[in-house]
């Protein structure tokens, strides 16, 4: 037998992984991140449709509406990687452009229809 | 009496396997000056003396007990039990991406093995006999700030989502080092540095988790972007000489292990998903149109007057086909024949090979030159191969001009 018993680690847990307390460990910066991927896909989805079936009101919303996401969340990072806005601020940040791009969003969608 | 649930992650070992969670209830009196660390030591001594954890200063400077409480990364010994609303269950769990030695205490060793990158020591320009000056009001003071108190707890790579998907990544603890010391206009190892960190900074995501767990307050986001802005603002001034000739890539994995297979899975189905919609929009804005119907148009074909009874007349049309992004002019006769009020508008392209037909009026039928076709007054078919009557346009009269329905 081998005196040094060599003890097995295991593997290192996965974030998330067997926590009962994922979701209070999703912050907002990362549903942002999420949110812009997310919005990204349905964007080529929504542009694919636009295409096809032009001027159809619904698919028009959901374009609108996607764009208007992934732009915000997209001026969310250039701010902050250029240091226009100071980190601190990161989460209102998250709020305050989602709420100012679904606010044109808004504007655009009334004046038009 | 106010007793708490609390259930610790537990893995031996000696047993091997996953591990799981463990529920203690505790009794704890004050629960404003109880930390969790507290919480611990009392389990060890009063319940189990098995269970293992790390710690060393028991005020929040030597980092040795970060550990996820409650689903946050956070030292045991900052944390307050009256953090948590009171009665609620206190799950303890050992940090994400290490590997666990056990229960609570996880093996560092990728942690400092990725703080190596940043070359994380001071190396000065030359030799000095004076310290250097520099201001507390110098703007690389204030930017570097105190950042320099990071305690390498752990927490931030735990709670960083990319640590797990990105080898190369140093993650956040190991780029705010580097950070400080890349704003620090008395080290001498810049271009070294930034040449081994500059890449890591692209991993991030901008998600803040580093910055939302860090029991010193310090932002690895921040320190990750201002590594980025230092980049770009010395992109011109690189002396190559200064910079290593080569750095040690890692070695290519040899085997495909799933992470590895599903991301090019991953890849190739996006990038599958990608052309497809691509294609189907080049598809559909090119070839589309084409396919589609023409719309149909009226078009004059001249003044009812003009078109004598009893006669056929052949007047050109001359009109346009929009097909797709291009417009095909077209010019086609028609042939009218008037007998009283009855007006019929027959296209002039003989229904067997698209020969032009013209009236022949001595022998009073319709005449193609190039198969001997033959049709009636009607359009009917009287000799040769057409396989069907002439084709008619529709047609109406509107204020006395004839127009006839193209498409």
């Amino acid at each position: 037998m081998n005196a040094k018993a060599s003890l097995e680690y295991r593997t290192p847990l996965k974030w998330g992984e067997l926590d009962p307390h994922r979701r209070e460990n999703t912050k907002v910066g990362m549903w942002a991140w999420l949110w812009q991927r997310i919005s990204a896909l349905a964007i080529v989805v929504f542009l694919v449709l636009h295409v096809t079936l032009t001027y159809k009101p619904i698919i028009q919303f959901g374009l609108l509406l996607f764009v208007a996401f992934h732009a915000a969340l997209g001026l969310r990072v250039i701010l902050l990687d250029f240091n226009i806005v100071d980190v601190k601020y990161q989460r209102a940040l998250v709020w305050g452009l989602v709420a100012l791009g679904l606010l044109s969003m808004g504007i655009i969608w009334f004046s038009i229809y | 009496m106010s007793v708490r649930a609390i259930r610790v992650f537990r893995y031996d070992p000696c047993l091997g396997g996953e591990g799981g969670f463990e529920g203690y209830s505790l009794d704890i009196p004050d629960e404003s000056n109880t930390t969790i660390l507290d919480v611990l030591l009392r389990l060890q001594r009063e319940q189990d003396s098995t269970l293992a954890f790390r710690y060393a200063c028991r005020v929040n400077m030597c980092g040795s007990c970060a550990m996820v409480i409650n689903g946050t990364e956070g030292l045991a010994c900052k944390t307050n039990v009256s953090d948590f609303p009171a009665g609620k269950e206190i799950t303890l769990r050992p940090l994400n991406h290490f590997p666990i030695i056990k229960d609570l205490v996880v093996d560092m060793e990728p942690f400092f093995k990725k703080y190596e990158a940043s070359l994380p020591f001071f190396e000065p320009k030359g030799e000095y006999e004076e310290p250097i000056k520099i201001r507390p009001d110098a703007a690389e003071r204030v930017d570097i700030g105190l950042a320099t108190e990071c305690i390498a707890c752990g927490c931030c790579v735990s709670s960083c989502t990319m640590f797990h998907y990105h080898d190369e990544y140093a993650g956040p603890a190991s780029l705010n080092r580097a950070f400080t010391l890349l704003a620090d206009s008395r080290d001498a190892l810049f271009d070294q540095r930034m040449t081994k960190v500059l890449d890591s900074c692209y991993n991030c995501r901008t998600e803040f988790n580093c910055t939302e767990v860090c029991p010193k307050n310090i932002s690895g986001t921040r320190a990750i972007k201002y590594i980025q802005r230092l980049a770009l603002k010395h992109r011109n001034d690189k002396d190559p000489a200064a910079v290593p000739a080569a750095v040690p890539q890692p070695e290519p994995p040899t085997m495909v292990d799933r992470r590895s297979f599903l991301r090019k899975v991953g890849v190739g189905v996006m990038g599958l998903g990608s052309a497809l919609a691509l294609g189907g929009v080049l598809t559909t804005t090119t070839v589309g149109p084409t396919l589609a119907e023409t719309p149909k148009q009226w078009i004059p074909v001249g003044e009812l007057k003009d078109f004598p009874d009893g006669a056929i007349s052949t007047r050109p049309l001359k009109y346009e086909i929009k097909s797709g992004i291009y417009t095909q002019p077209v010019t086609m006769p028609v042939l009218i024949s008037r007998q009283g009020d009855e007006i019929i508008c027959f296209k002039a392209s003989c229904t067997h090979l698209g020969c032009i037909v013209h009236w022949d009026d001595l022998s009073g039928r319709f005449r193609c030159a190039c198969h001997g076709g033959a049709f009636d007054r009607k359009g009917d078919v009287i000799a040769g191969p057409p396989p069907r009557p002439l084709d008619r346009y529709s047609f109406r009269v509107d204020a006395g001009t004839l127009f006839v329905e193209v498409s």
